[in-house]
């Protein structure tokens, strides 16, 4: 998913390659690029389950406006990923509710 | 606390330029922006800018929010950034989050530049991964590298549905139609044009029925709606696709005016012709004080800004009348055309010359054969190269006449006049009108009757760029495949900012038709 | 601006909608069936809608659903949504977490 040239950008100049964790499994991404967008780039869709619902949400708005992308990272639950950047060694987990265990 | 002559919320447009206009009168100036980039949403505008020379036309938004930086550091505005205006009271005080803390501060005056949002729609599944704002989609491609998704269908033809989904075409997405509930196109003709000859479909008159998917967007229906907006039984059209982006207008961020106590006109903040809200010392600029572009949000902000600091006494009245004077009338000339906001919701039928526009134009996206004749600037038939300016609405912008070194191409003091070719002048065929107009509605065009051939030049801003000896097919307006086609000439400069010219040869039969060109 | 909505106007029995169960507000998961509901309980202004079902009062404090709400109620009431107020904009605009809302800083701020 990652525009390697842009006709009218040039080539997307990103930070050092790094590695975070999600729900356990490691994943790589660009230090400093919103998770989201890290996400997004390994194909990761769903962020979250609402909590009456259970129903999955994702990327709505990328600017931090509509919160529907928030995840918990680093042990702290409703983290906008989308413009929260990048760090190595970060632990993002997909939320259920406002936890990160999916109640049977 | 602390205080402040001038705080401004909101570092886009409108509010860099209020600051810059007032720090240069010596005011001491803050911007608080809850983003960690300045620049608001301009530095996602990779299109070139409408306008004449003042608004910088043909100069891509991004490129206008780095000058516009730059000025800003040089006037010494204060620009602080990932600092969340939480809450305004009496006394133009301002609580600002940064970091871990809340933290005071006082404004002598305020400007409001908060900008808008984005407005939603609703369907079954719009809550669904995949389905996303235009805007989201703009800040994943012009910002972050990435592709919202490989599929993707538009909703809504306003300015922004038009230019996200030229920009999703530019970074490599397939956009497969564009849709809107609407009978017409609302952006600009030209925007939707270069769209369409790439060969995507629109829809009007057509809404989304439902987007399909368990746990993301795996496709799309939409159906025809009839007078009443009730989808028509037997018109649903199913596409397969990752992404749904909406664009179906904006609204006002009118939250911080609303809550200081500023009058109110509906959903904007009432202002003068300074931008100052009912509240003293308080001035609202940019989108929030009603929806408009980026180019009249920065005059808008330079009034707003060169209005606080005569209030401050930081200007000589005479000193402010003139800089006010000269915006405004930059300002006036955005707003005529059949676009300004004068005309909003009016149904127009001629342009301001009297030629009657292009219904083709407004349902499909292209201009037909038959509108082709009314239309001046729209040659055949002449000898030597020559340009065909398929400009045909009154939009405010004038690139091309000062593009033309020869003098071929007149619009005069009106810039939303359509634009005349000068019979006196001679075409050189160099090219520099077609990468200078911003709605990439112009093309150059070489018959040679004794080849049987014909060369169309015409602007081009994707990757893989075609090279000279290239064979492919030529697409007419509406990106249907009609003929052979061959690359002859690529024409690049630095003046041209990454809008190529690119001529092909086709058969002499195709001069009029062909407009873009798709590899084999 | 609230003062226009007649109280006594009689809106009819309530009829369910083949898409009353669709999401209005994405947060809080509300439905345009409850707040259709909502106007027949009595709640006819936007702050009342808010306070009953709780819409525009998630994280993301009605950024998306303001304006869909206001179309939804205004229809009930067949008045148009020009008519009707916005719920009370007040601090914070945007979701602060108490432990920074408490934690005021004083003096200069860099």
């Amino acid at each position: 998913m990652r525009i390697k040239e842009h006709p009218i950008l040039g080539a997307t100049e990103k930070g050092a390659t790094v590695t975070f964790e999600f729900d356990g499994k490691p994943i790589q991404g660009f230090e400093g690029e919103p998770i989201a967008v890290a996400l997004r780039a390994a194909g990761v869709m769903v962020h979250r389950h609402t909590m009456k619902e259970d129903r999955p949400r994702g990327i709505f708005c990328a600017i931090g406006r509509c919160t529907d992308c928030v995840m918990i990272v680093d042990g702290k639950p409703n983290i906008r990923t989308c413009v929260t950047p990048l760090k190595a060694g970060m632990k993002v987990e997909t939320q259920y509710g406002v936890t990160a265990k999916k109640e049977a | 606390m602390e205080r402040y002559e001038l705080i401004v919320v909101g570092a886009g447009p409108a509010g860099l330029s209020a600051a810059i206009e007032a720090a240069k009168a010596g005011m001491k100036t803050v911007v608080f922006d809850e983003n960690a980039k300045p620049g608001g949403q301009l530095f996602k505008q990779i299109h070139k800018f409408f306008g004449s020379k003042e608004h910088k036309a043909k100069i891509r938004g991004y490129n206008i929010g780095e000058t516009l930086l730059r000025e800003a550091e040089t006037c010494g505005v204060e620009v602080v950034l990932n600092a969340t205006v939480a809450g305004v009271y009496e006394g133009r005080e301002l609580t600002v989050m940064q970091g871990d803390s809340i933290k005071h501060f006082k404004g002598d005056s305020i400007v409001v530049a908060t900008g808008a949002s984005e407005n939603m729609v609703t369907f079954p599944g719009w809550t669904l991964p995949g389905v996303i704002g235009a805007g989201a989609a703009q800040t994943m491609m012009n910002l972050h590298g990435i592709k919202p998704g490989s599929r993707v269908l538009m909703l809504g033809t306003g300015n922004v549905g038009l230019v996200v989904s030229y920009q999703l075409l530019q970074a490599g997405c397939e956009v497969v139609a564009l849709v809107d509930a609407s009978k017409k196109i609302g952006g600009y003709g030209v925007h939707a044009a270069k769209v369409a000859r790439t060969g995507v479909p629109f829809y009007l008159s057509h809404t989304i029925v439902a987007v399909h998917g368990e746990d993301c967007v795996k496709g799309v229906t939409i159906g025809e709606v009839d007078a009443a907006w009730q989808v028509i039984p037997g018109s649903e059209k199913t596409f397969d696709v990752d992404t749904v982006c909406l664009a179906v207008g904006l609204s006002p961020m009118a939250q911080l005016v609303k809550s200081a106590g500023c009058e109110m006109n509906g959903i904007v903040p009432a202002v003068d012709a300074y931008g100052a809200t009912s509240v003293p010392g308080i001035y609202a600029a940019g989108d929030v004080s009603g929806i408009e572009e980026a180019s009249s949000a920065m005059i808008e902000g330079r009034i707003a800004g060169a209005a606080a600091a005569y209030q401050a006494g930081y200007l000589e009245k005479s000193d402010f009348e003139s800089i006010v004077t000269a915006h405004e009338a930059s300002l006036g000339s955005l707003r005529e055309g059949m676009f300004g906001p004068k005309q909003r919701g009016r149904v127009q039928t001629v342009t301001e010359e009297g030629i009657v526009l292009s219904q083709s134009l407004l349902t499909k996206g292209y201009l037909d054969e038959s509108d082709l004749a009314h239309f001046p600037s729209i040659q055949h038939g002449k000898t030597g190269v020559y340009p065909v300016i398929e400009c045909t609405q009154n939009i405010p912008c004038n690139p091309c006449q000062d593009a033309c070194v020869k003098g071929c191409i007149l619009i005069g003091n009106d810039i939303t006049s359509l634009p005349v070719i000068n019979a006196e002048a001679t075409c050189t065929g160099c090219g520099m009108c077609v990468a200078s107009c911003s709605g990439q509605a112009i093309f150059l065009v070489e018959e040679k009757p004794l080849e049987s051939t014909a060369y169309v030049s015409f602007p081009y801003e994707f990757l893989p760029l075609p090279e000279k000896g290239d064979r492919g097919i030529a697409l007419d307006r509406s990106g249907a495949p009609i003929c052979d086609a061959e690359i002859t000439a690529v024409r690049t400069g630095k003046a041209m900012d990454q809008t190529h010219v690119v001529t092909m040869k086709v058969p002499l039969d195709y001069a009029s038709t062909a407009r873009f060109f798709r590899r084999r | 601006m609230n003062g226009r909505i007649d109280r006594s106007i009689d809106l009819g029995p309530y009829v369910a909608a083949p898409d009353d169960g669709m999401i209005i507000c994405r947060c809080e998961e509300v439905t345009k069936g409850e707040i259709r509901r909502a106007v027949h309980d009595g709640m006819f202004t936007i702050t009342e809608i808010r306070r009953y079902l709780r819409t525009g009062m998630g994280l993301c404090q009605g950024q998306t659903c303001a304006r869909l709400v206001k179309q939804i109620v205004a229809k009930e009431l067949d008045v148009s949504p020009d008519v009707l107020e916005d719920a009370v904009a007040r601090a914070p605009f945007r979701p602060v977490p108490m432990r920074v809302l408490a934690n005021e800083a004083e003096g200069r701020t860099r």
